[in-house]
């Protein structure tokens, strides 16, 4: 627990020294920043089904995949590359130590961009004042809203940990975490127009399936229903590829 | 740290040691030992084996088979125990390009089980062993000459006082003054750690170290004290001598003080001198008695010189040898 922390500590301190994350950090807000400016847009020039931030979560698989292998790409293909992960190794921290700190310290950073966003609504909240439409910038919305991406953003940072693991390259770890976060994405997203319930033939399989739903889980969150189903799902898939991380680094060292 | 555990028959322990990489075989079957407190080099020409051996007994490389072991504990078994007795500096020696020395070392320190009171102490001790407080304590490693980079590895590999210290080519790349910086700091750990070194330099590895251990294509083909190697693997001793006599009057000479003497072709030199070398047994009572004998017998005879065996040279002999003569030995 003791190197656990020693190697947290560290992997923040270098993240928040790190060039790449703040070239992510502008990334993320420049690309939230736009999305909920034309969010905004399309809700003053005609009735939306959704509200601003609503529409801004929806579109949350936009920074995902432009962002998040940005910021786990380093993690371990960097290390292996310059070979330090190997003297890391040499010491008593264990391998899943090494493994969680990173993953930790990767999601803790993509936690901070999230939070980061929520200034966008706050500046719209205050520019408008009491007279606005409170819709604008619901606190429930924009909590539930976030709850879905930090929760999802477990198996989506496991993923990209995962990914750097089984490269020296950089270059190719974000290109394979892109390749991974867009297959998960799409899936959910077909699933979620799919009428599954309808398709007999998948048997006991329609029910476990119809849990893929990712666009479902973000309405789920933004309208208040914690449901621990989606939770055991990111969960499940956090501690499967972090599993397979630790196997990885241990056999590839 | 078990400062109170019975100090074990072997530091480092090295049983039956094999890698194979699918059909390529890197080491196999390996046996040596290194005494606490001994300082032994392991030698072998490139691709020998020497980095795959190390990484293994550092346990951040799994054997294919055999046993390794740090202080009488298995590294397979209980990595994270053989490596609290052990500190490991591997080849090239990769450090983050971004972490000041004082910070670098401070991690370390942590990372491996420093007491939280004592890692200011250990790490002001360090650098202070390897000359880094003055020159290289608050610059960042990246910005740091390749002499101060290998000097942080060291400071890095003595953090935690390990019994055992592994480093992989310490003084490669490094200028004359650096080399002789390292050497001193290496033979000041006698008799406090063991170390194991690799090193190219054979002339470094015979002024330090104890012991030798030589392999060759993966496998052990010599190891022991200099001197014992020098006298297992060259049992001869050769003469340089500069006459201006025959080969055949030298050679008649020689064989009649001792008759396995042999006299090899000369070459001439200048104004009738020619230089020969005889070679006699190295246990001949006529070793002793060569420049005698050709002088009193009359030779006109400008030079005699006993050759020097170093380190190269029982190097290159044991590297000659097949894998199964260094194990008969």
């Amino acid at each position: 627990m003791r190197h656990f922390r020693t190697l947290l500590a560290h992997e923040l301190r270098t993240a928040l020294l790190s060039g790449n994350t703040w070239a992510s950090a502008a990334l993320f807000l420049a690309l939230m920043g736009g999305i909920h400016f034309f969010a905004l847009l399309e809700c003053s020039r005609a009735p939306q089904p959704w509200t601003p931030v609503e529409a801004t979560f929806r579109l949350f698989w936009l920074p995902l995949l432009c962002v998040l292998p940005l910021l786990t790409m380093r993690s371990f293909a960097e290390e292996r590359r310059s070979g330090t992960l190997s003297a890391l190794l040499t010491t008593p921290a264990s391998t899943a130590a090494i493994v969680w700190a990173k993953f930790l310290a990767a999601w803790l950073t993509w936690a901070v961009f999230w939070c980061a966003f929520l200034v966008f609504p706050w500046i719209v909240a205050a520019r408008l004042g009491t007279g606005g439409d409170q819709r604008l910038s619901d606190p429930a919305t924009l909590f539930g809203g976030l709850c879905f991406v930090l929760v999802s953003g477990l198996l989506h940072v496991a993923l990209g940990i995962l990914c750097s693991c089984l490269t020296r390259s950089s270059a190719l770890a974000a290109l394979l975490t892109f390749i991974c976060l867009l297959g998960l994405t799409a899936i959910g997203g077909a699933m979620d127009s799919l009428p599954i319930e309808s398709w007999s033939w998948l048997g006991w399989l329609r029910e476990p399936a119809a849990h893929l739903r990712t666009f479902g889980h973000l309405q789920d969150f933004a309208g208040g229903i914690l449901d621990s189903r989606p939770l055991v799902l990111y969960v499940t898939g956090m501690m499967l590829s972090l599993g397979l991380a630790v196997l990885a680094v241990e056999g590839q060292e | 740290m078990s400062d109170v555990a019975p100090q074990p028959e072997a530091a480092v322990a090295a049983e039956r040691l094999t890698k194979r990489y699918g059909s390529l075989t890197a080491i196999e079957d390996l046996t040596f030992s290194v005494a606490p407190g001994e300082v032994v080099g392991f030698l072998g020409p490139n691709g020998a084996g020497k980095s795959t051996t190390m990484r293994i007994l550092s346990g951040t490389m799994a054997g294919t088979s055999g046993c390794a072991s740090i202080w009488g504990v298995s590294v397979a078994l209980n990595p994270a125990e053989a490596k609290r007795h052990m500190a490991y500096m591997p080849e090239n020696n990769p450090l983050p390009e971004d972490l000041r020395v004082e910070e670098y070392l401070r991690l370390r320190a942590r990372l491996k089980d420093v007491e939280a009171g004592k890692v200011d102490a250990r790490v002001n001790q360090v650098m202070e062993d390897c000359d880094l407080v003055r020159r290289a304590s608050g610059r960042l490693i990246g910005q740091l000459s390749k002499g101060f980079r290998q000097r942080v590895g060291i400071a890095d590999a003595l953090l935690a006082q390990p019994k055992v210290v592994i480093l992989d080519e310490p003084t490669i790349g490094l200028d004359p003054h650096q080399i002789l910086g390292i050497r001193d700091l290496i033979r000041s750990l006698r008799g406090q750690m063991a170390v194991l070194i690799s090193s190219h330099i054979l002339h470094e590895v015979e002024q330090v170290c104890d012991k030798v251990v030589i392999i060759n294509r993966g496998r052990l083909v010599a190891q022991g004290r200099t001197d014992d190697l020098r006298r297992e693997l060259l049992p001869h001793a050769g003469f340089t001598v500069v006459t201006k006599a025959s080969q055949a009057e030298l050679a008649a000479l020689c064989t009649a003080a001792e008759p396995a003497a042999t006299v090899e072709d000369g070459v001439a030199t200048d104004l009738g001198w020619t230089r020969y070398r005889v070679v006699l047994p190295a246990q001949s009572p006529a070793r002793e008695a060569l420049a005698t004998t050709l002088l009193s017998a009359g030779l006109p005879l400008r030079e005699i010189a006993e050759e020097r065996y170093g380190l190269e040279d029982i190097f290159l002999a044991a590297t000659r040898r097949t894998p199964a003569e260094g194990r008969r030995s």
